[in-house]
């Protein structure tokens, strides 16, 4: 019985976005930008969606006068991530 | 990757997230400035009390409290590289500990040395008024193997938690040189030490400032 997959993990941006943040323990905006290539509205927008769901903690602070956006993924994050990947090998039939 | 609406196939979403985590590993980049500096000090210390040993002269100052000296410009590199890294692993924390905790000792074991030094000093000398002789028992022998004792060990750590093999291999050679030092004269024991230096800090140092140097070519050439 397949699962369905997290709508939103299953976006290529936040996905992009997660398993960034699932290897680091957290990283500025402007990692996350330089590695996804993405624009930085568009990545504003898919991170906010992200913490909107309790995926991810955004911080915002002032590093030498300018302002600092850090993310780190929430045990939440974690735990969907997981699941979304699980279901993923489901779907291909590569969970052993 | 400015389409979020794009749905993705199963197969495509398992490749992102692999090439993402690639991406995220491939992103850590230790500059080599802090090893290079350490590995070359120790290396340099070692020589000229060496050569102070061997030629028989003395500096107006003990060459090791450029050590001391050497943890100010330490603190600077720490800070510097700390504010230009835009991410932060799950390793560095630990790092910093490891060889903080190898500066405590390090600190730790020269007062422990300097207080056996002040007791076993008139001892030594009674010995050679009363027999003539060199006390068969030197403690300035067995100094140099706990020393490289313990520059094995973060060493051997961050080598292997890093993944970086010119330093774990430096740490392992740390501890050969720490065995061999035991049964080696003093002055063997500054060339094993010098040895050890080189090849633990000074070469994985300079490796890794390469690295670092190539990385930062590769992200700007990204940038144009």
């Amino acid at each position: 019985m397949f699962k369905d997959l997290d709508p939103i993990l299953h976006s290529q941006l936040r996905l992009a976005v997660i398993s960034l943040l699932i290897s680091v323990k957290e990283a500025e905006f402007t990692f996350l930008r330089e590695k996804t290539n993405a624009t930085a509205g568009n990545l504003s927008v898919q991170i906010q969606k992200l913490k909107e769901a309790g995926y991810i903690d955004v911080v915002k602070q002032f590093k030498d006068n300018y302002p600092q956006t850090i993310c780190k993924i929430t045990p939440l994050g974690i735990t969907a991530f997981e699941e979304y990947v699980k279901n993923l090998q489901s779907y291909l039939g590569t969970n052993t | 990757m400015n389409q979020p609406k794009k749905q993705l196939t199963e197969k495509e979403s398992l490749d992102l997230i692999a090439k993402m985590i690639s991406k995220a590993k491939d992103s850590y980049h230790d500059t080599g400035i802090g090893a290079i500096m350490w590995g070359a000090l120790i290396a340099i210390c070692s020589i000229v009390k060496l050569s102070e040993i061997h030629f028989g002269y003395q500096l107006p100052f003990d060459i090791y409290l450029l050590t001391f000296i050497a943890v100010i410009p330490q603190i600077f590199i720490t800070i510097r590289e700390k504010k230009e890294r835009k991410v932060k692993s799950f390793d560095d924390s630990y790092m910093d500990y490891i060889w903080l905790g190898f500066g405590i000792c390090i600190f730790l074991l020269i007062v422990i040395i300097n207080s056996v030094f002040h007791v076993w000093e008139p001892v030594a000398m009674e010995y050679r008024q009363l027999t003539g002789h060199r006390s068969p028992f030197q403690f300035s022998e067995f100094v140099s193997p706990l020393f490289l004792l313990l520059y094995g060990l973060p060493t051997f750590i961050t080598g292997a938690a890093c993944k970086f093999k010119p330093m774990l291999w430096g740490g392992i050679f740390c501890w050969i040189c720490c065995i061999a030092a035991i049964f080696t004269s003093i002055k063997i024991d500054l060339l094993l030490t010098a040895a050890s230096a080189i090849m633990a800090w000074l070469i994985p140092g300079i490796l890794m400032e390469r690295e670092y140097r190539a990385y930062k070519k590769q992200q700007a050439a990204g940038d144009v």
